[in-house]
């Protein structure tokens, strides 16, 4: 009786999540009030990792920008040099060699694969699953290979430059990433052997934090926060950049879940991981022969060769890189199909060497921004498989 | 697609629910931009949301840009998209330092954030917002980063202090500052032509 | 071979290591000390090689994960870098751990939560500060909310280049931790 009598505020308390903890997925802290066990408010402090990216890179020329956005989602670097990239060409009003688009594609979806691999092994890890992220980082490893074959860096490989990418891929490297292509579908199959019918994993993230139609409008969500409700949203299919119309339906076809629970995000990412693989290979069966950086024009550096004769290549290699390129003045939204969703820039050009203003739009903001709004009535333990769900990485939410 | 466009900004401009809030449109690299009076934006965002021409119902994004010459220095700039008629527009109003603008975090929940960051970057104030704090910078900090007169290194930096215990903030002191070449003053900017392009089609002389 | 051996050689066959002297299995060292351990069913050492012996071999570090050197670090404890082969296993908890890498950018607002969590570590604790943006700001050496330098905040005994260092670059930064614990020898800190 006595129990029943106390007045239910005292069962309320209030709870201090991070900055510093290992299911944060980075620096996240968060303020919850609890009723018991159960969610009533969740008060997220973001801006632990705000650098000022968007000032640094209003004092720096553009190329000297490019490499901030390698390091906004550091789990899939070039998606977002990507939007950078396209932003830039937009307002310069070029068309990238048709060889570069292949190459661009080709790492894009390797990116899908490297964020969703992490994504899928450490949700896993916050809900007890010690084991997939031992077999999934094996095949980020691999991948990681291939960036700094490309690029010299395993990760910050600042490869999409405006005009097309830095350098042209070496056959034997194409190669092997084909032969990394063959051999994924089993490795994945491996993987989703130890997930998918877990019933510990399905107990922990069937019917927790269900998105419906409403809270995806309302709340800006995109990629597979949409997907995994059923919302055949894809920036991919409808709005395409470089070759993704092209790509045959049979190889690319945009993957939606039915119930919008973190199950089946999970399962829709598992299956973009397949179909990412799938538009790899079809890339590199169908990559033309040619320029993969723009020639001829003030964007791109001359050739080392035409250096080594020519003194008016020699200046405009020096100009590039000292001052850089002009960008025409305007404003101008670019948009990718990051693996989090809508990545989008914002660049304003005053048509001096710099931008004026260059806002990120990064997908992962307005998803940690609904945290409150999608757990409210859940457990304290669903936090955690709620917010690996929604795949936070700090890099692009802090900015 | 330049031409559904201008469809849409007409549209929108001789619609008469919002037909004098609207100031004028542009359609410039295949996107619209409107240009809209500051106080009617929650009604604009409605309309906009609700037109079975628009279905504007995702808020992709708020940002400020800072023109300080400008006496209402701020430009607000709103991002929305259509998923149903797979279509995107922006929408921007101007405001200063002191004047509010009309918050849409009860027609767009995602606003919220949005609005917080613009208001920590710049200074921008929304009226009718319920949690109106600070969002990336450190708690405590003063000025507004993204204001073209707030300097790149900022005026506090932070270190441990060993008597006090605990981590203080002291004023700036850089070993080297930062180096701002101003590339545009002697070589007034990278034209079309390189220096000695010109050359390239003339005979050579013999001499 | 076993007459060769004297009781303290636990201290002698570290400097033999640290002479860049190759040790294989069949060093004279270990057949003297498996011998010895046959003959007298113990052996002697210093008390304090015997702590910088127990403090290297289980550097548990503390997953200060902060930005993209995170990843870098995940992948490092992971099978292809395997740190734990080295008895180096991450710890959620500052209070488990004896090293704590800071890898990342570390920002005026995390700056505190980086002290206080440095001082909840037991003693002896080490510090390594991963990447250019721990190590000096970095890339964002400018910026106005960064901290440039996680050395402004907690003393750092191991610096790791790179943007980010490679996992391979991280173990050896471990590496030499572990090589600096070592030549300290000394208990107390």
């Amino acid at each position: 009786m006595a129990d029943d009598a106390t007045p239910i505020d005292e069962r309320k308390f209030t709870l201090n999540f991070g900055p510093q903890h290992p299911a944060a997925h980075g620096v996240l802290r968060m303020i919850m009030d609890l009723d018991g066990e159960v969610i009533e408010r969740i008060d997220s402090h973001v801006g632990l990792l705000h650098r000022g990216t968007e000032k640094l890179l209003e004092y720096k020329t553009y190329l000297q920008g490019l490499p901030y956005f390698d390091r906004l989602d550091y789990v899939a670097p070039m998606n977002q040099e990507h939007a950078w990239c396209l932003a830039i060409e937009r307002l310069l009003g070029i068309e990238v060699p048709r060889r570069a688009k292949f190459i661009r594609v080709l790492y894009s979806e390797m990116g899908r694969i490297l964020s969703h691999m992490l994504n899928i092994t450490t949700q896993a890890m916050d809900v007890g699953a010690l084991a997939p992220i031992t077999w999934g980082f094996e095949e980020r490893e691999k991948l990681m290979g291939f960036y700094e074959r490309a690029s010299g860096s395993r990760m910050h490989s600042a490869y999409f430059r405006p005009g097309g990418v830095h350098q042209d891929l070496p056959q034997a490297l194409i190669d092997d990433i084909m032969v990394f292509c063959e051999e994924f579908p089993e490795k994945l199959a491996h993987i989703e052997g130890l997930i998918s019918e877990n019933r510990i994993f399905k107990q922990r993230n069937v019917d927790i934090g269900v998105v419906d139609e409403k809270t995806i409008m309302e709340w800006g969500f995109s990629g597979v926060m949409v997907r995994g409700s059923g919302l055949p949203w894809d920036l991919r299919r409808s709005q395409p950049y470089e070759i993704y119309d092209e790509i045959p339906g049979e190889v690319f076809e945009v993957v939606v879940g039915n119930n919008g629970d973190n199950y089946d995000r999970y399962v829709v990412r598992m299956e973009e991981m397949l179909i990412a693989n799938d538009i790899m290979k079809w890339c590199i069966e169908n990559m033309p022969a040619g320029e993969v950086l723009l020639a001829g024009t003030k964007v791109s550096p001359p050739r080392r060769g035409d250096m080594k004769r020519s003194m008016e290549a020699l200046i405009h290699h020096f100009k590039l890189y000292t001052e850089g390129f002009h960008v025409p003045e305007g404003e101008v939204y670019a948009a990718v199909e990051a693996p989090k969703g809508e990545f989008g820039v914002y660049l304003v050009s005053d048509g001096s060497n710099r931008p004026y203003r260059a806002k990120i739009r990064a997908p992962g903001y307005p998803h940690l921004a609904a945290m409150d709004h999608l757990c409210k009535g859940h457990m304290l333990a669903d936090v955690s498989a709620i917010l690996g769900s929604l795949d936070i990485v700090f890099g692009e939410i802090d900015r | 697609m330049t031409d559904a466009l201008n469809d849409l900004g007409d549209h929108i401009r001789s619609s008469e629910a919002v037909a004098d809030l609207v100031k004028r449109y542009e359609v410039k690299h295949g996107e619209l931009t409107v240009y809209a009076e500051r106080d009617g934006i929650v009604k604009l965002a409605k309309f906009l949301k609700d037109d079975n021409q628009c279905v504007f119902e995702t808020l992709i994004d708020i940002c400020g840009v800072d023109w300080p010459e400008r006496s209402q220095r701020f430009d607000v700039v709103y991002h929305f998209l259509s998923m149903r008629l797979n279509q995107r527009i922006r929408i921007k109003i101007k405001t200063d330092e002191a004047t509010p603008v009309p918050s849409l975090v009860d027609l767009h929940p995602s606003a919220n954030w949005f609005e917080r960051e613009a208001f920590d970057m710049y200074g921008i104030r929304f009226a009718g917002h319920p949690d109106m704090r600070r969002i990336l910078t450190d708690y405590g900090f003063e000025g507004y980063p993204l204001r073209k007169d707030f300097p790149l290194t900022g005026f506090t930096q932070v270190r441990y202090d060993d008597l006090e215990k605990r981590v203080v903030n002291e004023p700036v002191e850089l070993v080297q500052e930062y180096r701002n070449f101003d590339f545009l003053s002697p070589w007034e900017g990278m034209t079309k032509e390189l220096p000695g392009d010109e050359k390239a089609g003339e005979e050579p002389s013999n001499g | 071979m076993a007459d060769d051996f004297k009781p303290y050689a636990l201290g002698a066959g570290r400097a033999g290591v640290e002479g860049g002297h190759d040790v294989r299995a069949d060093d004279p060292f270990f057949a003297g000390l498996s011998d010895h351990l046959a003959d007298k069913g113990f052996f002697t050492a210093r008390a304090d090689d015997l702590i910088a012996w127990a403090r290297t071999g289980s550097l548990m570090w503390m997953t200060f994960g902060l930005a993209c050197c995170a990843v870098e670090m995940m992948q490092a404890g992971n099978p292809r870098y395997d740190l734990e082969r080295f008895g180096m296993a991450p710890r959620g908890s500052p209070r488990q751990s004896d090293v704590m890498i800071v890898a990342g950018t570390l920002t005026n607002k995390m700056a505190p939560a980086l002290r206080r969590v440095y001082d909840q570590m037991p003693e002896p604790r080490y510090v390594v500060s991963m990447g250019s943006c721990a190590n000096g700001g970095g890339y964002y050496h400018y910026s106005y909310s960064v901290v440039r330098g996680c050395d402004r905040i907690v003393p750092v005994d191991i610096y790791i280049p790179g943007c980010p260092p490679t996992a391979e670059a991280l173990v050896y930064g471990m590496l030499q931790l572990q090589k600096k614990i070592r030549r300290e020898g000394s208990i107390e800190r």
